[in-house]
């Protein structure tokens, strides 16, 4: 698995894309009408798809955000529109703001977290000696293939109140007061919890890939730089880093995509608990809409979530549309 | 350039304990799975496993409808993965290797479409299937488990099309082939790795996927294994071992591809770039 | 609202009354063409413990036998049923039969989600006890039909107590602290195990107390939760909670409690009395161990109150085999069945002259005193919303053990009771 570069990190790419000229270009002409029209072609499954398993979805989801749909409603197939209250409802309670501002806090602490803890772990990779790298890569495999709802069931057993091998530890470490500590029992501890097993998760995928990354960066880049005369911490950031950007970018947007989105680790752990005081977006969309059967309010819940991460996200898409444009 | 004794020691010392650290919780459901109860809930943990009992993987694989939850869980999967490869493959091709109107939008369209939070729309998708009376069926979960790949599978594929080098399809083009014979000889068997590893996030994905078959299919006869998984915690809550073991068996599979897939994908990854 | 079921299961009727009226019925003649019905299947939701394999398998032979038809019964967990039994009652198929909560039940009538059981009711449930029939009657019209009804009782283990030197079982609520004390003093046992959020034991001191959960505003229901008579309820939760070492943040089921009570090092816990099942399944050798009896109330002349849950059966209205649902019905009420539920789970059955298939059931008679005094949540479709998780009535609880005096807590989850209270229907 490798990461949605917009170039990807290997050098002979760049050169293949620098000549580009467009396929259609040096052909005879009678073949340049089918050939303008072969991308759309290929396009066109991955577009209807869209279409029509995405764009159907959240489109019935907008109009049912226009609705009162509760358990009568949906139990009779009954359609009630009821204009913009559940999005005045919504936005005028200080619920959805606080949830909000937590999402936006709760993203931003993980993925700064896996992005540098990952960067770090891909780092010591590339410096490690064969064995002790092959034995860390497995370590990293393994963490990261871990299906998240085994990984979440596992990280309740190591944080079990009762039995739970993480409070017998700090125990042994003389604290005392955690050898029976109900992770679950605050605001706080569950989010280290769920902090901790999500970080766990995604480092893998930041580590393995950035150590590829460095991999692909020709050494005699660094060889120009030392005789320069840099030094260690200048020759990364004049060589690693620039090297390494839009890899970087790319596993940031993923990253706040993934963890924005986190929501089967935060329900299964806690279901939004105590208190309601873990939800984040999704869980919270969730439990207004289907777990308190108000649909329509889920709905409108869901739709503003979408704008948000369309909000968060906008910087990487800008770069984006400002490469491709550059490209064409 | 020597380095100190410290300096050559921190960064092994450093992947000793990451390697614990990452190890530790995939081992302890393996080692709490294979473990008598007694040992489980032990006052002190026992670290490893020495009298060894088949007692929960018994009690995890006895439950009705084990094997259709199995059999479901890889079908839905790997029709998805194979569909969303398919249709992926053609248009990252296009992204990657042609200039037309409107590529930036596509490109745009489909990293949008990666950010969709399918979980808060499980009910517009559980109307629209139930409408379509398609309810506790696989088709509808295949066909939205592909489509929650797809964007993802595009834009990486993207990328592995991009780096297969344009001069090898043009010299096979040379040499009389038509495009899609280039395509089929030529840059199919380059883009192997890059299919395999770009299958195994969807792979995950669609494995995983909890809340949409919860709300979709109520018989048991179309259910999955994570929702068995689920179910297995809310019945056994407090029996670990058989917890465990159940999760044990869910991850299995998941983690023998991956170790078998992620070495070819790096590999490959990293062999193309010396090579160029 | 009427949320006391004063009911007619007088204690004295429960425990002594003789098989006066049992033994008839059963197999009473039917329509002709019975076997017009062959070939199909009828599904049935049952929720998980609450009728015995037993059970299922002789009121499928008998309505096989007689309908010529199959039933399929299907155990669902209560956790997250609310959701499910919602979608599946809108969908084309939804289950023929099934069982619902009964103080879920007046919110679902309101839905139309249930049939109208009106003849049904004429025909077999003349004598239905009028207090266990409340919930299933919504704007007058029947919709459900009372199936069984169950409270509460103390669960002990008998070999702890005795190594604590305690001879009797105790008769009042400081009589019942005292115990547990000496349990944790002498053994090395955990005297009661009691999570923060067992809710249904907390509504059941509630009733105790005399309290009302909501009141009337206008014409809304508001939170209660302020009143003095429930910080009261509370304050007594917490006296014994502080006994326990179970999670002030979870429920009776998770973990089960039966479970952990399996493992011989816990004195006591408040449950049902199936409960007991889960743990002889944790731990066989328990069997012989358990012993039941009534909560003791603040006086010895009453008991403690309890909650009176119980589970009606309903027809969808969606269904498509109307009749045939009807006929399940008649055969799974029916005297022999209804009695046989009663007898192997303990429960309180539907009509009073089936009460004597508990006597020597000593999980009934442990259950039975209390019964008299038993209530329920209040029996208004708003209630339904209240329960969804996460319970703001578990959120108080969990609140007040964690060091918040109950005004605080109450006022901390008002708004959030309030606005389920309120929720557009």
């Amino acid at each position: 698995m490798t990461v949605q570069t917009e170039r990807p990190p290997s050098g002979p790419v760049d050169v293949a894309k620098r000549d580009e000229s467009g396929p259609a270009g040096p052909r005879p002409r009678a073949a340049s009408r089918a050939a303008a029209l072969t991308p759309y072609l290929l396009l066109l499954p991955a577009c209807a798809a869209t279409v029509l398993l995405l764009g159907w979805p959240l489109l019935k989801d907008v109009l049912l955000s226009f609705q009162n749909l509760n358990m009568a409603q949906l139990i009779q197939h009954v359609t009630e529109w009821n204009g913009i209250d559940n999005y005045k409802e919504v936005l005028t309670g200080e619920d959805f703001w606080r949830v909000t501002l937590r999402s936006i806090l709760f993203t931003a602490v993980n993925v700064v977290l896996i992005m540098i803890l990952g960067a770090l772990v891909g780092l010591l990779l590339a410096r490690l000696g064969k064995r002790m790298r092959v034995m860390l890569l497995i370590g990293l495999v393994l963490a990261w293939a871990m299906p998240v709802v085994a990984a979440t069931t596992v990280y309740q057993w190591l944080f079990a109140q009762r039995f739970g091998v993480v409070n017998w530890v700090l125990d042994k470490l003389g604290w005392h007061s955690m050898a029976d500590y109900s992770w679950t029992s605050s605001q706080m501890s569950t989010f280290f919890v769920v902090t901790v097993l999500i970080v766990w998760m995604s480092i893998p995928f930041v580590a393995i890939n950035l150590y590829a990354a460095t991999t692909t960066i020709p050494g005699e880049l660094y060889e120009a730089a030392s005789l320069d005369g840099a030094g260690a911490w200048k020759s990364f950031t004049t060589v690693t880093l620039p090297f390494l950007r839009p890899f970087l970018y790319a596993t940031t947007f993923l990253e706040i995509i993934w963890v924005f989105k986190a929501f089967v680790q935060v329900f299964t752990i806690n279901g939004g608990g105590p208190d309601r005081l873990t939800e984040i977006l999704p869980v919270y969309a969730y439990i207004e809409g289907v777990g308190n059967q108000h649909y329509g309010m889920g709905a409108a819940i869901a739709v503003l979530t979408i704008l948000i991460l369309l909000g968060l996200t906008a910087y990487y898409l800008r770069i984006v549309l400002k490469q491709e444009e550059e490209e064409v | 350039m020597k380095r100190s004794l410290f300096g050559r020691l921190w960064p092994n010392v450093t992947a000793v304990v990451l390697f614990i650290g990452f190890v530790f919780p995939v081992y302890w459901m393996f080692a709490t799975a294979f473990k008598p109860t007694g040992d489980i809930i032990s006052e002190d943990p026992v670290w490893f496993p020495t009298d060894v009992t088949f007692e929960h993987f018994r009690k995890a694989t006895g439950v009705d409808h084990f094997w259709t939850y199995v059999s479901n869980s890889l079908i839905v999967t790997l029709c998805a993965v194979g569909f969303a490869l398919v249709v992926a493959l053609a248009g990252s091709f296009a992204l990657a290797r042609m200039r037309f109107k409107g590529r930036r939008g596509f490109v745009i369209g489909f990293m949008m479409a990666q950010m969709a939070p399918w979980e808060v729309m499980i009910i517009a998708m559980y109307m629209i299937v139930r409408d379509a009376s398609m309810l506790n069926s696989l088709v509808p979960l295949t066909v939205f488990y592909m489509m929650m790949i797809l964007p993802f599978t595009i834009l990486t594929l993207r990328g592995f099309v991009a780096a297969v080098p344009r001069d090898l399809e043009e010299a096979a083009m040379v040499d009389g082939c038509t495009r899609a014979q280039a395509f089929r000889k030529v840059i199919l068997p380059l883009l192997a790795p890059g299919l395999m590893s770009t299958s195994l996030f969807g792979f995950i994905t669609a494995w995983n996927e909890l809340p949409l078959v919860l709300v979709l299919n109520k018989e048991a006869e179309a259910q999955t294994l994570p929702l068995w998984l689920s179910s297995f915690q809310t019945a056994f809550g407090n029996d670990w071992g058989a917890t465990m073991a159940a999760s044990s068996l869910f991850a299995v599979p998941i983690l023998i591809l991956f170790v078998f897939l992620q070495r070819k994908a790096v590999s490959g990854l990293t062999a193309g770039a010396v090579k160029g | 609202m009427k949320r006391k079921l004063i009911s007619a299961i007088g204690v004295a009727g429960m425990m002594i009354s003789l098989a006066a009226c049992g033994g008839d019925n059963g197999d009473g003649g039917d329509k002709a063409g019975a076997d017009g019905y062959a070939g199909e299947t009828l599904t049935v939701w049952v929720m998980d413990g609450s009728s015995p394999d037993q059970w299922q398998k002789d009121v499928a032979a008998a309505f096989e036998k007689q309908t010529k038809a199959k039933v399929k019964f299907e155990v669902q967990q209560w956790n997250g049923i609310q959701q499910k039994l919602t979608t599946a009652l809108s969908e084309e198929n939804p289950p023929d039969v099934f069982e619902i909560g009964n103080t879920q039940t007046p919110a679902y009538a309101k839905t139309g989600g249930l049939a109208d059981l009106a003849d049904l009711k004429t025909e077999i449930g003349a004598d239905w006890t009028e207090s266990l029939n409340e919930s299933s009657i919504y704007d007058g019209k029947q919709y459900a039909a009372p199936w069984y009804f169950a409270n509460r009782v103390v669960l002990y283990n008998k070999k702890i107590w005795a190594e604590a030197g305690i001879k009797d079982t105790p008769k009042t609520r400081d009589e019942f602290y005292a115990d547990l004390k000496t349990i944790g003093e002498k053994t090395d046992a955990e005297p009661i195990y009691l999570p923060g959020q067992n809710w249904y034991h907390f509504v059941g001191l509630t009733i105790g107390e005399g309290a009302e959960l909501v009141k009337k505003d206008g014409d809304k229901y508001v939170s209660n939760l302020a009143d003095p008579k429930v910080a009261a309820a509370m304050e007594t939760y917490k006296k014994f909670q502080a006994l326990s070492k179970a999670p002030k943040d979870k429920d009776e089921a998770t973990p089960q409690q039966g479970e952990v009570f399996g493992k011989g090092n816990v004195g006591a816990f408040i449950g049902m009395g199936w409960e007991a099942g889960i743990a002889i399944e944790a731990n066989k050798k328990i069997e012989k161990e358990i012993g039941y009896f009534t909560i003791p109330g603040a006086t010895a002349d009453k008991p403690e109150g309890v909650f009176l849950g119980g589970s009606n059966l309903a027809v969808a209205a969606g269904s498509k085999k109307q009749e045939l649902a009807k006929e399940f019905l008649k055969i799974a009420l029916s005297d022999k069945y209804e009695g046989e539920l009663a007898k192997l789970n303990g429960v309180i059955p539907n009509k009073e002259s089936l009460q004597s298939n508990l006597k020597g059931n000593v999980v009934a008679e442990a259950a039975a005193p209390a019964a008299a005094g038993g209530g329920t949540t209040p029996l208004i479709p708003e209630w339904a919303a209240v329960e969804n998780a996460p319970n703001p009535i578990k959120t108080y609880m969990t609140a007040v053990l964690n060091g918040k005096s109950p005004a605080e807590a109450a006022a901390q989850v008002e708004d959030e009771f309030n606005k389920r209270l309120a929720q557009q229907q």
